[in-house]
C-alpha cells in the first residue's frame, strides 16, 4: 500500500492516512488479514509525527478496518471490505455535494447540471469500453 | 506526562532591545514542538535560555524539571543541541569530533557517533573545513543526538539546505520522537513544520501569539472569501474572531478563528453578501495571518495534553 500526504490540503494528516487505508482496503489493494505497517515505518516513510499515524492507527482500529494482532502489529480484519466500500460511497457522497453546491452557487440549472453529470459517466463508460 | 520544558512571565532585556515580552509556555514530553516566528523574533533568546547559556531579564526557565540558571551543565548534558550556526572546530576530522565530545558524556557516546556517522554516509577521516554545508550539518546532528538525549533541540537545522539533507534531518526527527522523545524545532520551513509538529507556537516580537496543538488549530481556522453585491464594502459581523482581513475589490478574504457554525448560515445570506466561499487555511496562511493581522490580545499558555 502507498499512501500519500499532503500537509497543507486542510484535511488532516490523520484523516487522510484513515481515508488511503480506507480507499486501499475498498479497492482490493489491502486484503484481509494483511498487515499495515507499523507505527514508526509509515512515519519515517512518510516523515510524519508517529503521534500522528498512531492516531489514524486508533481510529481505524475504532471502526473496526484494523485489529491488533498479538505481538505481530495490526491486521486488516474480515468486515473491513465492506465497511470500506460504504465509506467510500459516503465520501463521495459529500465530495459531490460539495460540487453540486458550487455548481448551484454559480448559478447552473438543476437540468443542466444533470446534463453535464451524464455527459461525463458516457465519456467514463466508452473509455472503459475502448481499454 | 513529565514536563519537557516551560518558560514562566520569561523577559529578555537587550541593551535596547526587547527579545522576550513575558513569554509563559511550556510542553509535556513525548512530542514534537514546534516554534515558528520570523528572524529576530525571540525564538533563537528562547531556546539559549532553556540551555542556560543566556540568563532571562525575568521569569523563570526549566527543562526536564531542571532550573535552567542552576543546572546549566546538567540540562546540557541530557538535551541535544543544533544550532543554527554550528561550531564544530574545522581542523578536526569527522571521527575526531565525535571523540572529542564523546569526552564530555558517559561511555558509549562515540560507538553511538560512529553508528550515525555511517548511518548519515559521512567520511570519517575527513575534515570539517572540506566538508560541505549539508555535510556538516550531519555531523552537527550527530553530536547532538550520539548520547541519545531524552530532548532534542533543533534551531533552524535545515535553512540552507538540500532537500534530501532536508528530508534526512526530517526522518531522524521522526524517529526521535517515535521513541517517545521530544523534540523542539524552531524553523521556517513550515510546510515540515506541519508534517511533524504536535504543538505549534508563533513568536511575533518577543511575544507569544499562540501555542495549539496543530491539529485543534488548523481544526479552528478557516478562510472566507467573502463576495459583497454591492460596491460598499461593509461587511456584516463575522461568527467569530478575525485575525487578518483584506480587501480587493469587492471581495474580502478573511482568516477567522473559532467560527460560530450556527451563526454562520445566517451571515452567508446576510443582505449585502452575494457568496461565501470556506476554506481550510495551510498552516503557512494562518502563520502570515497571525504575523500581519492585529496582535491577538492574549495567548494561551496551557495547551491540553494529547
Amino acid at each position: 500500500m502507498f499512501v500519500h500526504v499532503d500537509p497543507s490540503n486542510g484535511i488532516a494528516i490523520y484523516d487522510q492516512i484513515v481515508r488511503q487505508v480506507k480507499f486501499a482496503v475498498a479497492s482490493d489493494a489491502l486484503k484481509p488479514g494483511n498487515l499495515v505497517p507499523s507505527v514508526r515505518e509509515l512515519a519515517r516513510d512518510l516523515t510524519v509525527n508517529p503521534n500522528t499515524v498512531a492516531r489514524a492507527y486508533r481510529e481505524l482500529q475504532a471502526a473496526n478496518v484494523l485489529q491488533a494482532l498479538r505481538g505481530t502489529g495490526l491486521e486488516i480484519t474480515a468486515v473491513a471490505p465492506k465497511k470500506c466500500q460504504a465509506d467510500r460511497a459516503a465520501l463521495i457522497r459529500s465530495r459531490l455535494r460539495s460540487v453540486l453546491a458550487e455548481a448551484r452557487q454559480s448559478g447552473l440549472p438543476a437540468d443542466e447540471i444533470r446534463s453535464l453529470a451524464d455527459e461525463e459517466l458516457g465519456r467514463l463508460e466508452t473509455q472503459r469500453d475502448q481499454s | 506526562m513529565t514536563e519537557a520544558f516551560s518558560l514562566r512571565n520569561v523577559t529578555k532585556q537587550y541593551k535596547s532591545q526587547l527579545a522576550l515580552d513575558d513569554v509563559t509556555c511550556s510542553c509535556e514530553s513525548g512530542v514534537v514542538f514546534a516554534l515558528l516566528g520570523e528572524n529576530g523574533a525571540g525564538k533563537t533568546t528562547a531556546i539559549k535560555i532553556l540551555l542556560g547559556l543566556l540568563d532571562p531579564s525575568a521569569g523563570e526557565a526549566s527543562v526536564l524539571g531542571l532550573d535552567s540558571r542552576k543546572h546549566s551543565l546538567e540540562i546540557r548534558r541530557r538535551v541535544g543541541y543544533v544550532p543554527d550556526q554550528p561550531a564544530l572546530y574545522d581542523w578536526m576530522t569527522v571521527d575526531e569530533v565525535g571523540w572529542f565530545v564523546g569526552g564530555f558524556y558517559p561511555p558509549g557516546y562515540q560507538r553511538h557517533y560512529n553508528e550515525l556517522v555511517e548511518h548519515f554516509e559521512l567520511p570519517p577521516g575527513r575534515r570539517i573545513k572540506e566538508l560541505s554545508k549539508g555535510m556538516r550539518a550531519k555531523v552537527s546532528l550527530s553530536v547532538a543526538m550520539a548520547h541519545r538525549p531524552e530532548l532534542l533541540i533543533l534551531d533552524e537545522p535545515t535553512s540552507g539546505l538540500d532537500p534530501m539533507v532536508r528530508r534526512e534531518f526530517l526522518e531522524s526527527m521522526v524517529d526521535v520522537a517515535a521513541q517517545g522523545r521530544t523534540v523542539i524545532l524552531a524553523s521556517h520551513q513550515i510546510a515540515e513544520v506541519e508534517r511533524v509538529a504536535d504543538y505549534v507556537a508563533i513568536l511575533r516580537q518577543g511575544k507569544l501569539v499562540l501555542l495549539e496543538q496543530l491539529d485543534a488549530l488548523k481544526d479552528r481556522v478557516c478562510e472566507l472569501t467573502v463576495t459583497l453585491r454591492n460596491g460598499v464594502p461593509d461587511l456584516p459581523n463575522v461568527p467569530g474572531t478575525v485575525l487578518h482581513r483584506e480587501l480587493k475589490g469587492r471581495q474580502w478574504r478573511l482568516l477567522v478563528r473559532n467560527m460560530d457554525e450556527s451563526q454562520f448560515d445566517g451571515f452567508r445570506i446576510a443582505e449585502n453578501i452575494r457568496s461565501v466561499e470556506v476554506r481550510r487555511p495551510s498552516l503557512e496562511e494562518i502563520f502570515v495571518g497571525y504575523m500581519k493581522g492585529e496582535p491577538v490580545p492574549e495567548a494561551p499558555s496551557e495547551v491540553p495534553a494529547l
